[in-house]
């Protein structure tokens, strides 16, 4: 089964189908050899171009392509149902080429063997990464003809550089984390890393759906600490699922049998990152780094221990800030009425 | 402080046995005495199963497909 074709999410189909014809549009003249590399990048998992085939079962939501500019989309037309599609389906794009520049260069900074990365090789990912950069701010740029007007653009395009600029910073800070002593590092960092990585960028996808939208600053703001709750929470749960993974091998074969996932994994142990289940479990034991590499039966042993409780602190700080989410969603439902999809889409059913 | 109330309890609980197996078996009185808020108390509430088992349950349901 396809995984748009999944019934509840059918819900986003008629969505994905204009993102598509617009991203297409803005694609469409490209020499014919890098557009086939951008093409593929905009094919890997969760992408709007995704062609990912899985089985679904009835009571799991299987992510719909495409995640990250419907995300915009879905926020534009709460705010304004009857807004210029055109006018909000190009920003859409522009975040799905932002955030896939972004995972791009991600990659590449990580050594992660993605499939992209293996296909195309290090150097035309990056310039794939630099061609997706520059798509997302033509797409803002389109806004011009459609007599948009020019202090929304300049905000969109502002909007876009600052976020670019935290993320980076974040990003910065993550890798020179990795030559430190993981007892350096401090909750609080690592939150904010977080939330300069992950929290700005859903940050941004919300944002612009509001701003383009023609929403105010108030209600801007009130969407910019929704994605950014969400992203810190993302980003967490992302950091306990990958070690969860590694740890309890046997038992995450029958939840993933993604290799793709795992090897990225491996690789972000393997640089030494400084995730908050890593941080927080070096807290609980002390001698952390030594008896990581221990043969002693019990070092070891309180060693995995140690693991487990930093996954499992770890996660319940993403909880605690799905929970403010979730909060702050239901304070933006007492003006607008958010769609089925929108809640699908944040995980709120 | 919601955040380090959490990690304070999920500590406690990790290294307390007689703890633990109090919010294994009466997870509400547990709530009770801390004094914890709804929503932390949601949390904790959401953790008693993988308290309760002899290694971590799998996390559910996951959000992984953001990021």
């Amino acid at each position: 089964m396809n995984c748009d074709t999944h019934p509840s999410l059918n819900l986003f189909a008629a969505y994905q189908r204009m993102l598509r014809k617009r991203l297409r549009y803005f694609l469409s003249d490209l020499h014919p050899l890098l557009y086939a590399d951008v093409v593929s990048a905009l094919q890997e998992k969760g992408k709007l171009l995704s062609r990912s085939h899985r089985k679904v079962a009835n009571t799991t939501f299987a992510p719909p392509s495409g995640i990250w500019s419907l995300l915009t989309l879905l926020i534009a037309l709460l705010i304004s149902p009857q807004h210029n599609l055109l006018l909000i389906s190009s920003v859409s794009v522009a975040v799905e080429f932002f955030i896939c520049a972004l995972d791009l260069l991600d990659d590449i900074e990580d050594e992660d063997q993605t499939r992209i990365v293996r296909d195309l090789g290090p150097a035309r990912v990056l310039n794939v990464s630099t061609t997706l950069l520059a798509l997302a701010q033509r797409a803002i740029l389109s806004l011009s003809q459609l007599e948009v007007a020019p202090e929304l653009i300049t905000r969109l395009l502002n909007t876009l550089q600052e976020v670019t600029l935290t993320a980076t910073t974040g990003q910065h800070r993550d890798i020179q984390a990795e030559q430190r002593p993981v007892q350096d590092l401090t909750y609080e960092e690592c939150i904010e890393i977080a939330t300069q990585k992950a929290g700005s960028l859903t940050s941004l996808a919300c944002r612009l759906g509001a701003l383009c939208a023609g929403a105010n600053d108030d209600v801007c703001q009130q969407f910019s600490e929704l994605g950014k709750l969400l992203g810190i929470a993302h980003q967490l749960d992302n950091d306990c699922h990958d070690l969860y993974y590694l740890l309890h091998r046997e038992d995450a074969i029958t939840l993933s049998t993604n290799t793709e996932k795992n090897t990225r994994t491996k690789t972000d142990l393997v640089r030494g990152k400084k995730t908050l289940p890593i941080v927080l479990a070096a807290k609980v034991e002390n001698t952390f780094q030594e008896t990581s590499q221990s043969e002693n039966k019990e070092q070891k042993e309180a060693y995995l221990q140690s693991l487990d409780e930093g996954i499992l602190a770890s996660w319940s700080i993403c909880l605690l800030y799905r929970e403010r989410a979730r909060d702050c969603l239901q304070e933006i439902e007492t003006r607008h009425s958010v769609s089925p999809a929108l809640r699908l889409l944040l995980g709120f059913t | 402080m919601e955040e380090k109330q959490i990690l304070d309890f999920v500590h406690r609980v990790s290294h307390d046995e007689t703890l633990c197996k109090e919010v294994i078996n009466n997870p509400d009185h547990v709530i009770m005495r801390e004094n914890f808020s709804p929503r932390v108390a949601q949390i904790i509430t959401r953790l008693i199963p993988h308290l309760a088992a002899n290694q971590l349950e799998p996390l559910t349901p996951s959000l992984k497909f953001w990021f």
